[in-house]
């Protein structure tokens, strides 16, 4: 597989519109809104936040009982589309995602030191074809054998590598259709769902920018690995460069986002997925009106790979001004400081001083809002009519 | 103590948290099977409230709240045909107090409990599928009837609480049953749009009730109902936007706002009983 040659886009504001409308990124909420996700009043953090209720958050987080403050953090990592290029790292991938939304939402590795009593645990779902090679009904038996052993060392891999186990599993092993002569194979996908203890659900972090002037870091470092990108799925392609996790440099960022978070220096974090840097920018405003002035570095890096790249193991966070220098100082090249959030509502990008993405965040949020599953199964909202009046 | 009793059982689903915030207003709170009630195992007389909390009572079948509504109406707790609605027909006669939410609000409607306007505890007004058409979960902003008297809501102007329900519009069908309600201020809690205006505006007004009403009580004040869950917002951390209200004021309670509907019931009747001792002590003295 190649990178695709495809034709850049001129105004970029556009993509990150057709980004935010499209159906793997837009609002889930008329589907969120249909489930009591709030029944026995100890949800901390729901699927959606914000003063508005319309800032998607990375992890659910519920406290235990009324009596302690101690509680669950609870994650989903999935990315079928990777499955077309590579199984191990979209297993990989997907494994990585559920830590790092747990670690966005103010979670901790596990089993840094002794007796750490931080409990966390993986279930996995394993749906793949049938991988009994048979020489007339799965000639290709033998590669979706292979796929799958790739994995599950890719599982091996993530859980040595993070000290997270595994406790239970539920695997479906023979998607496969059939019908009119025709078979259909589903691509090898994974879906890990992750729980891990916090000792203090009052410390829990945000996805949503809090307050004008706090400033934007992205932490970790961004590839050239559009692979199987939701902006490649714009213009039709797959691309080969998919994205590969480190897993000593994410666990090592991981570590010093928990002793950031320990410090109180984490206004609001928010890991990167689909859509990348761009979308995970936009997503952050949705939460109250405000927006954000960002100037991208100067990396050698296509203006495409900056915004869009679905690279790993990487977070938008704010810090207050005040404690930029400690920040700074206890991340110290894992962050790359990108601007700062505005009272104007408007999402400005800039690249070497000229705009590349210059949006108002309201329309921004009504385009995700009222994307094609709000669309399709609820009421989609009124232009900029706020879901909630507590603003 | 006060004491409080919480159904469960038959789908009820929020018994925990509705303990919960009797505990933390200072009450004694007791959750028990419905059953364990109609068979006369428990006596609701040895409790201070009746708390009917929110769920899906048997599947919601024939509508939410309407099953149970029946059963406390015609299943009679004991060989002398009594039912559990006599009982508690003489629980509010003693002065005590009933309160239901979501489900639970949609069983006193149902039962005739709420308005109760003529005194003969029948249905009167109802509550059926959102406007919408469908369930949902979200947070609403009510305001407090000026003319109602209710102690539930003693010294309560706003209050921001999820609703999270599918039948929770308000039917009053009879003009004039409206206008007794509207009279004596027994649509106690109206939905709130971004001005701080009642509104029948979707989704400020989440199921489009009359009067853009999410509670009742009776003319007593003893029995309050609502659609949202006020124990669902016990602690401050329950509100969507509790990270940016927190970082703006870090001195703030971490008390949730729904907490003192259940702090002003615990304390008015503590109050009550109070006042009657020291009348009961002087009588004695003189």
């Amino acid at each position: 597989m190649n990178k695709p040659h495809i034709m850049l886009p001129t105004d970029y504001t556009a993509t990150l519109g057709q980004l935010l409308g499209s159906l793997n990124i837009c609002s889930r909420e008329s589907v969120i809104r249909q489930y009591d996700h709030e029944v026995k009043g100890r949800t901390i953090v729901k699927p959606l936040m914000g003063a508005t209720g319309q800032a998607p958050q990375d992890a659910a987080v519920v406290r235990f009982n009324f009596e302690s403050w101690e509680g669950v953090a609870v994650s989903n990592g999935i990315l079928p589309r990777y499955g077309d290029l590579d199984a191990y790292h979209m297993s990989a991938g997907s494994f990585d995602e559920a830590v790092r939304q747990i670690i966005a939402v103010g979670g901790k590795l596990p089993n840094l030191t002794p007796g750490d009593g931080l409990f966390w645990s993986v279930n996995d779902n394993f749906c793949v074809p049938d991988s009994v090679y048979d020489p007339v009904s799965n000639p290709d038996g033998k590669q979706k054998l292979a796929k799958l052993v790739r994995m599950c060392e890719a599982l091996r891999d993530a859980t040595t590598a993070y000290c997270i186990p595994l406790t239970s599993g539920k695997d479906s092993m023979k998607n496969d259709f059939k019908a009119d002569g025709v078979k259909i194979s589903v691509p090898p996908t994974v879906l890990y769902s992750m729980t891990a203890k916090m000792e203090d659900v009052r410390r829990a972090i945000t996805s949503d920018f809090k307050q004008a002037d706090d400033v934007v870091y992205l932490l970790g470092e961004t590839y050239d690995e559009l692979g199987g990108s939701e902006f490649y799925a714009l213009h039709g392609e797959l691309g080969a460069n998919v994205p590969k996790v480190d897993f000593g440099k994410a666990k090592a960022l991981y570590t010093l986002v928990g002793q950031a978070n320990d410090q109180n220096l984490i206004q609001s974090c928010h890991d990167l997925s689909d859509g990348g840097l761009a979308v995970a920018l936009a997503e952050c405003t949705f939460g109250y009106h405000c927006g954000a002035s960002i100037d991208l570095p100067e990396t050698g890096l296509t203006l495409p790979a900056q915004l869009f790249s679905e690279s790993h193991s990487r977070f938008l966070a704010t810090v207050a001004p005040e404690d930029v220098v400690a920040f700074e100082a206890l991340l110290g090249s894992r962050a790359t400081r990108l601007g700062t959030v505005t009272k104007d509502v408007r999402l400005v990008v800039r690249l070497g001083g000229h705009e590349v993405i210059s949006a108002d965040t309201d329309v921004l949020r009504s385009v995700w809002t009222n994307g094609p599953v709000n669309r399709l199964l609820g009421v989609a909202s009124k232009e900029n009519l706020s879901h909630s009046n507590s603003l | 103590m006060v004491r409080a009793l919480i159904l469960t059982g038959f789908g009820i689903n929020c018994e925990e948290e509705f303990a919960a915030a009797y505990r933390m207003a200072g009450a004694e709170p007791t959750i028990v099977h419905l059953n364990q009630v109609l068979h006369g195992q428990v006596s609701i007389h040895d409790f201070d409230t009746l708390n009917f909390p929110g769920g899906f009572s048997f599947g919601d079948d024939l509508g939410s709240g309407v099953v149970l509504a029946n059963k406390l109406r015609y299943r009679q707790t004991g060989a002398n045909g009594r039912t559990l609605l006599d009982d508690i027909k003489q629980f509010i006669a003693d002065g005590k107090f009933v309160l239901g939410i979501c489900n639970g609000f949609q069983v006193l409607v149902k039962l005739g409990l709420l308005p109760n306007l003529s005194g003969e505890m029948t249905p009167e007004v109802t509550l059926t599928h959102n406007a919408s058409g469908r369930y949902e979960d979200r947070w609403v902003t009510l305001r407090v009837n000026p003319k109602s008297h209710t102690p539930f809501l003693k010294g309560i102007d706003t209050l921001e609480v999820p609703v999270r329900h599918g039948e929770g519009r308000l039917v009053i069908s009879d003009a004039a049953i409206q206008q007794r309600i509207e009279t004596g201020g027994f649509n106690c809690l109206s939905y709130l749009d971004a001005s701080g205006d009642g509104t029948d505006i979707y989704p400020f007004n989440p199921n489009g009730a009359a009067l853009n009403c999410a509670g009742l009580t009776d003319p007593t004040g003893q029995v309050f109902g609502l659609m949202p869950h006020p124990e669902a917002f016990l602690s401050a951390y329950n509100h969507p936007d509790w990270a940016r209200r927190r970082r703006q004021n870090p001195s703030a309670t971490e008390e949730g706002e729904g907490l003192q509907i259940f702090k002003n019931i615990v304390e008015h009747i503590a109050h009550t009983r109070t006042a009657v001792a020291s009348v009961t002590e002087f009588a004695i003295q003189k």
